[in-house]
Parts: structure tokens; sequence; C-alpha cells
């Protein structure tokens, strides 16, 4: 594996930086994320490779700055180093800046983490929800959402199907 | 997902031939769609002037899933997300809880995860060749593609009792040692994959209907698919030779010779030949891992990690401890986060994996290939026939489980 050292951009913008488990990582302000981002890209990390969230709900590993975690992973080709950039927001919904114009695999990313976790992002040309239904109510990968339990389409719970008209 | 029952609407727009734009549903129950996939495009005449993407339809909250589960049970949710390429999707996962555990599998193992990773390329490319060829006209390629795929099913069910979701590679090393059938097989079907793929090359290669289909079809410049985030045979297709088992080696692939494929052609039939070239580099892989297959265990000597042997427990207090709670509380992964990233059939399949010290994951997230590469969609169909739209999904190579996870 090629040497992660971190090839830190702009200083004054990183609020911590570290190393996990190999792999290097840098904090940022959510509010200077694009800032933040554009000069890692002028820096030669082109490309992103996955952008999400990690909720941080009632985790006691440490204690964190926010409950949501953004998590951009960044790659330079040439050089194949990975950078991870991270910022912390609060809030209900919590928001952040899109970067979708600096990375455009960023759009459906970005749709996709509003989508489960509910985190929007100001400025998206399309902010919808890309994997579940358009009616969903709530957003699944938080961590106060609870796994099943949810009424499965056409099954006997399902009233709407059910029901015929006669009987309703 | 949209919920517009739309079929066919005129949007007013007037197109560059006299007549207005007409938005068209294509899908998602369509059979050249590989899965569920519903797109809406926008036609001018028969060209294509934007398309629109709709996912979702085969979301099955695996990410989710992964979170309620133990460690050592996620491995076989891993397996349903890319049904196609169920052990390199287990490699990915198992990669990254090493990487945050700390443990290096033995070489045995390594040489194992290798070998089940190239075959399910193999089997990978033969459904995606399969069934491309049967979307464009060439109806007996199906046919010769499931007759070679069979047999690497026969293969994954010798070595770990399951023909599709093998959960064969796990955390701190793989299910089972090869047996000595599985490796009987694997040498004859070594001799006689390349044969094989001679004959689908004679099939395919130079046939005037499949040439016409592909050739200009669907181009996708280098710069484009760099911008896009593009992987696997659609970068290595507009001609960028990245590929993540050169680039940044995992599970010993640094000590293989094999060359990574790539083709200058940028549209559907150099990303046919970049396919055709990596089945063969495959092949090439395959032999040098079994004819350098080193001995010894298949599993890290961990009892924190691995349940003990079966004659042990018989025998051992200690034995019986470590398999009573591995079974009822797992094992717990030091806190942190890590990214790994493999080449699969359809490109960087990555696992991004937050462990917050307990015995569930806090967080894994799928990196799939084809949702990244399914975003190109448009940059490829515009201004093109609506008909090339299947050639062009086609070889986009979307596994819609993968996308919708």
């Amino acid at each position: 594996m090629s040497s992660r050292g971190p090839l830190l951009p702009a200083e004054n913008l990183v609020v911590e930086q570290g190393v996990s488990a190999g792999d290097a990582w840098v904090t940022v302000d959510p509010a200077n994320i694009k800032q933040a981002l554009q000069s890692m890209k002028d820096d030669g990390y082109r490309l992103l490779v996955f952008l999400t969230c990690v909720d941080h709900l009632a985790d006691a590993s440490r204690t964190w700055p926010a409950r949501y975690e953004l998590v951009y992973q960044l790659r330079n080709l040439e050089t194949k180093d990975l950078l991870r950039v991270r910022a912390f927001v609060d809030g209900d919904p919590p928001h952040i800046d899109s970067v979708h114009d600096l990375f455009p695999p960023a759009n459906w990313d970005e749709r996709e983490t509003y989508d489960l976790f509910g985190v929007v992002f100001n400025d998206h040309p399309e902010l919808t929800r890309i994997l579940m239904p358009d009616d969903w109510v709530g957003h699944p990968l938080r961590r106060d959402y609870p796994v099943g339990g949810e009424v499965v389409e056409f099954s006997e719970e399902h009233q709407t199907w059910q029901t015929a008209p006669e009987d309703a | 997902m949209s919920t517009e029952g739309v079929t066919i609407t005129k949007t007013g727009e007037q197109g560059a031939f006299g007549g207005e734009l007409l938005t068209v549903n294509f899908g998602p129950h369509h059979p050249s769609t590989h899965g569920v996939l519903r797109l809406i495009v926008d036609l001018d005449g028969e060209q294509v002037r934007r398309v629109k993407p709709v996912i979702g339809y085969l979301h099955t909250g695996i990410e989710k899933q992964m979170e309620a589960l133990r460690w050592q049970q996620g491995v076989v949710v891993t397996d349903r997300h890319d049904y196609l390429s169920p052990p390199i999707n287990n490699l990915a996962y198992a990669l990254a809880v090493e990487r945050l555990m700390g443990v290096d599998v033995p070489p045995r193992a390594q040489a194992l995860r290798v070998i089940m990773s190239e075959l399910t390329r193999l089997s990978s490319h033969l459904v995606w060749m399969g069934t491309s060829g049967l979307e464009l006209g060439a109806m007996s390629m199906l046919m010769y593609c499931f007759r070679e795929r069979d047999t690497i099913l026969d293969m994954n069910e010798e070595i770990s009792g399951f023909r599709m979701h093998t959960s064969y590679i796990r955390p701190g090393g793989v299910m089972a040692d090869a047996t000595p059938r599985f490796l009987e097989m694997l040498d004859a079907f070594i001799g006689a994959m390349p044969g094989h793929i001679d004959e689908y090359e004679n099939l395919l290669t130079m046939n005037p209907i499949w040439r016409s289909r592909t050739i200009g079809i669907g181009r996708l410049s280098p710069e484009d698919a760099k911008v896009l985030g593009a992987s696997g045979p659609m970068i290595r297709g507009s001609g960028i030779p990245w590929d993540l088992r050169k680039a940044m080696p995992y599970s010993g692939y640094e000590n293989y010779e094999f060359e990574v494929a790539t083709s200058d052609d940028c549209d559907c039939y150099g990303r046919y030949l970049v396919r055709i070239k990596e089945m063969r580099e495959a092949v090439k892989i395959l032999r040098q891992a079994l004819d350098r297959l080193p001995d010894g265990p298949v599993n890290v000597d961990d009892r924190k990690m691995l349940p003990p042997p079966r004659e042990e427990l018989e025998t051992s207090m200690e034995a019986v401890i470590h398999h009573f709670k591995l079974f009822t509380e797992g094992y717990s992964v030091p806190p942190g986060d890590v990214y790994v990233a493999v080449e699969s059939g359809r490109g960087e399949n990555g696992c991004y994996v937050v462990s917050d010290g307990t015995h569930k994951p806090r967080r894994v997230k799928f990196r799939s290939a084809s949702f990244v590469n399914l975003q190109a969609l448009e940059r490829m169909a515009l201004n093109h026939m609506v008909a090339d739209m299947v050639a062009i999904i086609g070889t986009a190579d979307a596994v819609l489980g993968d996308v919708d996870r």
C-alpha cells in the first residue's frame, strides 16, 4: 500500500487530523466544507470515491462533537493516496453545503444520504429520495429508526390492498 | 423513486426534426435492464435527449441489516448486494474487518481468496456476455456462457456447499480448506477455459451484427470517465489502465503476473474487448494461484475471533468457553473506521466500516461500482437512438441489487 502521509492542503481549514487503521483522515468545520474540498481537489484529490453519513446517536466509544458525521472519501489517482474528510453536523434536519458541482458523483450520493439519514444538502439541484419510495416517512439509516416493523406491501396487514371496495 | 405513471407525454419542447420531444418510460420491468431499472427518456424522434434513471426498486436495506447483525453474521448479507459476485463482496468486508482488528490471514487463505475472486470475475463476465449477446440478437451466447458458468457454480458448491451466495470468504480466513476434488475441477476448468473464450470470440468479435450494434455506440471519453468516477471495465474501456488489483494490491495480487486490460475504443465494443481480455487474464491468475498454492492453515489462529476445531471441544474446557462466547456474543472490533476497496467484475467494490467497539458494526457502507457507473448512463446515451439504449445499459453492466443495496 502506498504511503498515506496526509498531505494537508488547507491547514487553516483542518480542525483535527489522524489515522484510523491505516487510513488518513482530517476533520473540517462543516461551514467550510466546500472550501476545504475545493482546496483538496486542487491539491490532487480529484476523485470522490463515496460520500456517506454515520449516525453517532448513543455511541459511547468517545465523545462526538455532533450526532451526524459526514464522510467524504477522496482519492488522488496519480499518487493513489486516500484521504477521508469528516464534518460533524447537528440539528433536525442537519444542513451542509452540497458539493455536487465539485465532484459529479456526489449528486446521487447526496440524494442517498438525504434519503437514508435526512441530511439536507444546501443548493443540491434535485434533493429527492432515491432508494426509498417518494412517500416514505422517516430516514431508515438513522439509529433511532427501528429494524423491521413496517407493514409489508400486499401483506395481510396492508389494509388498503386487502379491503375490497364493497367490504370497505 | 418517482410515482408518475407516465408512459408517453408530450413535453411541449420543440425538437430538431420539427416534432415535439416525447417523454417515454423505459422499464422498470424491461428484459434488457438486468433487474428493475426505470429510465425516463426524452426523445426527439428516435434520438435520446435526456435520460433520468429511477432506481430503488431493489432496495433491501442491506446496510441497515448489517447494523443489526454481529460481525461474523454480516458476511451472509454481504453476499446479496451484488448477487453476481458474492465472494468479492465477502472479500471487501472481510478485509475491512481484518484491517480494523489488525489481523493478517495465512498465505493459503490469501491464495484461496484470489482463486475465488477470479472465478467470480469469470462467472460475472460470463453472465454479462450471455445476456448482452441475447439482447443484441446473438441468442446462442447465453447457452455457451451459462455452460461455463454452471461449471463455476459447481466449483462453488464443492468448496463451500453453496452455489451462489457462498459466504466462503470470512473475516479471519475462509470457510474451509479446498477439497482435492475442487482442485481437480479447477485444474480441468483452467485447461478448458481458454478454448471456450476462443469460442465466444468466434461468435462475437467479428460478428457483423454485434459490431454494428456496439462500435461507436455509448461513447465515454477518458475525461468523462474520470470525472464521473467510473471504475472497472467502464474506465478501462476508455483507455485508462486503472485496476485496484494493480493500483492498490490486496490479498497478494502483487505476486501474480497479469496485464490490465484496456481499450482505446471508448465505446460498447471497447468495453466488450476489455471483458474478454480480463477473462483471459483471470485464467492466467488462476493457473498461477493453483500452481503456487501454499500449504498451511486457512484461518488465523485466534480463538477470540474464530471458533476452535470440533475435536478440541471434547477435550478442552477453554475451547468450549470460546465456542460459547463466539456464538452467543460474538467478537468485538476495536473502535475506528476503515475503507477497503477491491476490484470486482464491475469496478471498485468498496466497504466502509465503522466500529464503536461493540460486537455489532456501527455503520457499514457499501461503495458499489454499479451505483456510480450508472450515473454515466446519460452521458453515454445522449444523441443515440433509443434502440441503442439496450446496448449501453448492457455494457454498463449495472447489477441492480448492487445499485439499490
